[in-house]
């Protein structure tokens, strides 16, 4: 399913401070958007908003299926320069990937979730001998493929990345452009916050956000 | 010793402290993960309060101390995103809840046995006392299993899995006000200043040695289970206060785990 996004007059402020003002503007399915401003402009604040971590104060945001109709909010893969995964955590690979693509009540893991999170680690480059492997025992390159896996695993047809290439090494980033592309050419959209909206092989459209948000032209 | 096993009072101990080590060891797990060890005794302190002024008015005291329990589980889960921290929250409930039990049992005409509140009295478990810690025990350890996989992901990762689907307040809330019900029905077994021990040493011990959460698990409960039916067998050969002997064996454990861990790691 391809799915855009809509935002409607969206409003937010954090601890009483406007922090994003009668945002208007829509993410077309199946494409590459940028988000580009300056440190504290609301880039974050804004990808926050669309994943449902934070409520607006004014406005709303919808999900466009085919057709333009309006959809439920779908699943998002999300991957961000800064993750709150504990460095100890008890989980392996297999497992956050897993769980996190079927966190329902339940004991025991979902069997194709497992399946899906394998096929995701192995995507992102990740060996067979790491997939067992306590996140906590991986090297800072490879829990950052692992939050990578995750967030592709199980094809959400919305991937978010904010700043996720400053966290990456050049084997890593190799590894998300090639995943963005793919993603893209399957009918996913891909949002990324960036100070460089060249970084995951060029946008199909750019917004800056400082407060507002105004759509810039793209260079061809 | 073995004569002791054939007394009734001290197979309904062995029975109770095997139910509260399984309901603390299993609760444990996410008071660790989730380091909640301030709450918990905070909760279990609290409970204090809630049990003296339940004495003084006549109500079971194990109402009020879950009443108090759960009130100040609420202001620490309610402290969550406020300018009140949550240590903050905790701290200020429960030296309030406290002072007050400490009032209330200034008003109360008949013999309170505090010592038994403060540390347990595991050898006068009555049959009810065990019906009371038996279903709390199975409808915590139902809650954990059924909830199991978005309190972990919760635990480790709150903003991946909110962005998962998981309401991590709800889930916040669920392990405070589990620990709240685990606080007052283990009471009994090792009293209010030593049951937010069985809360964090037996999770504590087994994360010094599990790096993965089914041996995590596993472990935690083992070792809960080792503490309470160790330390009460130590009691008996030793002559010593139960619940004093059972965190003692928990805490042997977890020095001992502490060492084999480092040990391991070279």
């Amino acid at each position: 399913m391809n799915v855009g996004v809509r935002f409607e007059g969206v409003s937010v402020a954090l601890d009483g401070r406007p922090v994003l003002r009668d945002a208007s503007f829509e993410i077309r399915a199946g494409e590459r958007t940028a988000f580009v401003g300056p440190n504290g402009g609301g880039k974050t604040t804004l990808v926050r908003t669309l994943l449902g971590i934070l409520k607006p104060a004014t406005g709303r945001i919808a999900f466009l299926g085919d057709g333009g109709r309006e959809v439920p909010r779908p699943r998002m893969g999300f991957l961000s320069q800064r993750s709150t995964l504990a460095f100890d955590a008890p989980l392996s690979a297999e497992d956050l990937v897993a769980f996190s693509l079927s966190p329902g009540a339940g004991f025991r893991k979902h069997a194709e979730a497992s399946r899906e999170a394998r096929a995701a680690l192995l995507r992102v480059g990740l060996t067979e001998d790491r997939l067992g492997v306590p996140v906590g025992l991986l090297s800072g390159g490879q829990r950052q493929r692992v939050l990578l896996a995750r967030a592709v695993a199980g094809a959400p047809p919305l991937l978010v990345l904010d700043e996720a290439d400053t966290a990456l090494d050049t084997a890593g980033l190799a590894t998300l452009r090639r995943l963005v592309t793919e993603e893209v050419a399957a009918g996913r959209t891909v949002v990324y916050v960036t100070h460089d909206s060249d970084a995951m092989g060029g946008a199909d459209a750019v917004f800056r956000v400082d407060g507002v948000v105004t759509e810039e032209p793209v260079d061809a | 010793m073995i004569e002791f096993l054939s007394y009734p009072f001290f197979q309904r101990a062995l029975l109770a402290g095997a139910l509260a080590a399984l309901l603390c060891g299993a609760l444990s797990f996410f008071v660790v993960l989730r380091r909640l060890a301030f709450v918990g005794s905070g909760v279990a302190h609290a409970a204090f309060g809630g049990v003296a002024v339940a004495t003084l008015f006549g109500v079971p005291p194990l109402a009020g101390g879950l009443v108090a329990a759960l009130l100040v589980a609420g202001a620490a889960a309610r402290a969550e995103g406020s300018s009140v921290t949550e240590d903050s929250a905790v701290g200020v409930f429960t030296v309030a809840a406290m002072a007050l039990g400490v009032v209330a049992l200034g008003f109360v005409k008949t013999n309170v046995d505090l010592f038994g509140l403060m540390f347990g009295n595991i050898l006068t478990v009555a049959p009810a006392d065990l019906a009371v810690l038996g279903v709390a025990t199975a409808a915590v350890l139902a809650a954990l299993a059924a909830f199991f996989r978005p309190l972990l992901l919760a635990s480790v990762d709150e903003e991946g899995a909110r962005v998962a689907g998981v309401n991590t307040t709800a889930m916040r809330l669920l392990v405070l006000v589990l620990v709240g019900v685990a606080v007052v029905v283990a009471l009994k077994v090792v009293g209010i200043l030593l049951v937010s021990a069985l809360l964090v040493l037996p999770g504590a011990a087994a994360r010094t040695l599990a790096a993965r959460w089914p041996a995590l698990l596993a472990g935690s409960i083992a070792v809960a289970l080792v503490s309470v039916v160790g330390g009460l067998l130590l009691s008996v050969a030793l002559d010593i206060a139960p619940g004093a002997s059972i965190i003692l064996v928990g805490a042997a454990l977890f020095v001992t785990s502490l060492a084999a861990g480092r040990a391991r790691r070279g």
